[in-house]
């Protein structure tokens, strides 16, 4: 009788801390996918009332603001046709972005007048990445209206509001997908475990991006330091995408896990603190010896939180990273 | 309910079966000996072809090391299966099957492709200049040895696309580049490119020569090496068979790796989202249809504890499929079906580049057929992807150091 009640209080326990995969998919990931979708609508109506580079660049952030709350997401509907690769295709290690932009400029290519031809275009000229080239590369974000770049800019945020709006159509019914896991009919997900590992997996994977890719990267190496491989480091928003993702994954952290987690707190606390104290914000302080050692510390502490979600995220709902997208070289 | 007293009923009947644990390592490093035995076997044709190519150059000697070339690539790219989840084939495939490549660091290229990107060295042309200054340091390359290739030119300057060695140097010296871009047509490098004297076109004959004969000798070395680590008494065997986990967790580790990441993503997706040629894997040859095959039925191979030597002859055991079966039957089925589907969705891509439709027409903007064949076999293998997360669930490998990032297993190897 006493070990009865003893676990009907440990299930009341859990159920009261209200967390996990359906808290993951309502507080996180519907919401996220929303904004995304407004963000990136937004940015379309500014791109028809003035597709210059100045008046386009508060619209762009926003959506990339928008998008850092979900880009760690990497299943279901962010797969699907390729949509997070389409979005935010970097890194560009082999100048593709240029090149693609530069075909379509060089020939005036009509593709861009038609949303369904312009989504069969080469991702390297589409995207966030893409559109941040048009907006802010010198030798380009001084068109005018009347010019090719001005509807290239155009295009770019047509096309950024049609996957916004896709993906927020597409979770919604992916919610469902993943609330029914286990149940008869449902391929996607065989048991709930499945859904909780997807979104583990998203959490490590989203970390290590970070901490490899975004800061990584740029970090090379003490003695060959490569402050042009920074992310949106024309845009000058390096360390913020990093600081927004971040918290991104501290609100996936805290919805999906039932249990306190202190020390993945306290790991995200010192990273987003380091984080705030970086002043250039495009990160190219990794080159400068004695600013590169902040930079070099938050890609520890990034790892550090990785290393502590292993035990209070992973281990409380028993499931370890799955294979991930970046798995490959 | 039924499912869960399966998995119970399974347990029971697995736990003993430690042997046939052991049986399936065992056989998984067999298969890895036997495919870099005839990895090197093949790069040694290869090098007696180059060799005849280089003494003798003629249209003829140039198109049998071609072919030579192709032959070899049938062992090797089974064998890239082993590469993620064994860090001694890991660290050491960079050397040999290296990709993609800004072969201007090489030799000549058309105008029109240099690109560069984050490359300083992307036009180097190391066949055309005995010397040159790279990340600083002045480098002798009068002769052209494998050493100068190995240690001075690959990766230089800390750029993976300065690939100076492996297959795919090797490749773009016999082929050249595919200046097709999406229309139909590989690399169409003369023979006479190697030719002495008054023949010799595009300048600088001998020492192209000799850059084909130093990268096929540094091949047929390396994989003489990663051969002998899969022997009797090789490190590499030895750490997949002394704990049996392990060496489990490391063939599903190499096959989801290979699968979703490398393959599906890396290799083949990227090239449909970037409507580019040049991300064909084996791109100057026009070989990247097989690259894709072979590299599928090496998981396939894996899985299933069979493979058929370039002899014919067979090498087969406990296979890791009896194993996964043993614990739960639905997953095996599941997982046995998924590599078939893929390997005849490959074997559809590779039946339709050999009857003319080549892999980059098929990359080409708007191209919805060539489009929905690689798709085909990007799905099948995303599928398969997560059909082997839930074999290593059914075999209790979860908690093993599995599918880790450099950064999980040494917070440092970023700053190397």
């Amino acid at each position: 009788m006493r070990a009865l009640l003893a676990s009907t209080l440990i299930l009341a326990a859990t159920s009261a801390a209200h967390a996990g995969v359906e808290e993951a998919v309502t507080d996180h990931a519907l919401p996220a996918t929303e904004e995304f979708a407004e963000a990136t609508a937004g940015l379309a109506d500014a791109a028809e009332a003035d597709c210059t580079a100045e008046a386009l660049r508060p619209a762009w952030n926003e959506a990339f603001d928008a998008w850092l709350g979900l880009s760690h997401l990497r299943f279901g509907p962010l797969e699907e046709d390729s949509r997070a690769l389409t979005i935010a295709f970097w890194p560009d290690t082999r100048g593709m972005i240029p090149r693609a932009l530069g075909g379509l400029m060089g020939s005036e290519d009509p593709v861009i007048d038609s949303v369904d031809g312009f989504a069969e275009v080469s991702i390297a000229a589409r995207g966030l990445f893409g559109m941040e080239q048009v907006l802010y590369a010198e030798d380009m974000a001084g068109y005018d209206t009347e010019s090719y770049a001005c509807g290239l800019a155009r295009a770019q945020a047509r096309d950024l509001a049609q996957l916004g709006e896709a993906i927020a159509a597409d979770w919604a019914d992916f919610a469902e997908t993943v609330r029914t896991a286990g149940q008869d009919g449902n391929e996607t997900f065989l048991s709930e475990s499945e859904t909780k590992q997807a979104f583990y997996t998203a959490l490590t994977t989203g970390l290590e991006y970070i901490a490899d890719q975004r800061l990584g990267r740029p970090l090379g190496s003490f003695d060959d330091p490569r402050p042009d491989r920074a992310e949106a480091r024309l845009s000058g928003r390096s360390v913020r995408n990093v600081t927004l993702s971040l918290e991104a994954l501290r609100e996936l952290t805290h919805a999906l896990t039932p249990g306190e987690t202190p020390r993945t707190d306290e790991a995200f606390a010192a990273a987003l603190d380091t984080a705030s104290q970086i002043e250039d914000g495009d990160l190219s302080g990794v080159a400068d010896p004695m600013r590169r050692v902040q930079i070099e510390s938050l890609a520890q502490e990034v790892r550090g939180i990785r290393n502590a979600a292993a035990d209070e995220v992973g281990q409380p709902l028993g499931v370890s990273a799955g294979f991930n997208a970046t798995d490959g070289d | 309910m039924t499912r869960t007293l399966t998995a119970l009923a399974a347990l029971v009947v697995a736990s003993p079966a430690l042997a046939d644990k052991a049986g399936v390592v065992t056989t998984y490093a067999d298969i890895a000996q036997a495919g870099y035995e005839d990895s090197l076997t093949s790069a040694q044709r290869l090098q007696s072809a180059v060799e005849a190519l280089i003494s003798e150059p003629s249209a003829t000697t140039h198109q049998a090391a071609k072919d030579a070339w192709l032959a070899a690539r049938v062992p090797y790219q089974q064998t890239e299966v082993f590469r993620f989840g064994n860090p001694i084939v890991d660290d050491w495939e960079g050397k040999v099957n290296a990709w993609p490549l800004d072969e201007g660091l090489i030799d000549y290229v058309d105008d029109s492709t240099v690109m560069g990107g984050e490359n300083r060295y992307a036009e180097l042309n190391v066949i055309a200049n005995e010397s040159f200054t790279l990340s600083g340091e002045e480098v002798d390359a009068a002769e052209i040895t494998p050493t100068l290739l190995e240690e001075t030119l690959h990766e230089a300057d800390g750029v993976e696309a300065n690939v100076a060695t492996g297959y795919h140097a090797i490749e773009f010296l016999l082929w050249g580049q595919d200046l097709n871009g999406t229309d139909h047509g590989a690399g169409e490098r003369a023979w006479t490119d190697f030719a002495s004297g008054e023949d010799c076109t595009n300048g600088n004959c001998d020492r192209r020569g000799a850059y084909l004969q130093a990268a096929t000798d540094l091949l047929v070395s390396d994989l003489e090496w990663m051969a002998g680590q899969w022997a009797a008494d090789g490190d590499a065997r030895a750490a997949v068979t002394e704990g049996a986990d392990a060496g489990l967790s490391a063939m599903l580790t190499g096959m989801g790796s290979l699968s979703y990441g490398e393959q599906a993503g890396e290799r083949m997706k990227l090239g449909v989202m970037l409507n580019d040629p040049e991300e064909e894997h084996d791109c100057f040859s026009d070989n990247t249809h097989n690259s894709h095959f072979y590299d599928g039925l090496g998981i396939h191979n894996v899985y299933n504890g069979r493979y058929v030597r370039i002899d014919g002859t067979v090498v087969e055991g406990d296979s890791l499929s009896d194993l996964v079966a043993e614990a739960d039957t639905d997953v095996d089925a599941a997982l046995s079906e998924d590599l078939d589907h893929t390997i005849l969705q490959m074997a559809k891509l590779k039946a339709a580049a050999e009857a003319g439709f080549s892999y980059d027409q098929m990359l080409a903007r708007g191209n919805e057929e060539g489009e929905a064949l690689i798709m085909a076999s990007v799905d099948a293998l995303v599928k398969q992807t997560r059909s082997i997360e839930r074999a290593v669930t059914a075999l209790g490998l979860n908690d093993i150091g599995f599918a880790g990032s450099d950064s999980l297993d040494d917070p440092n190897a970023v700053f190397q």
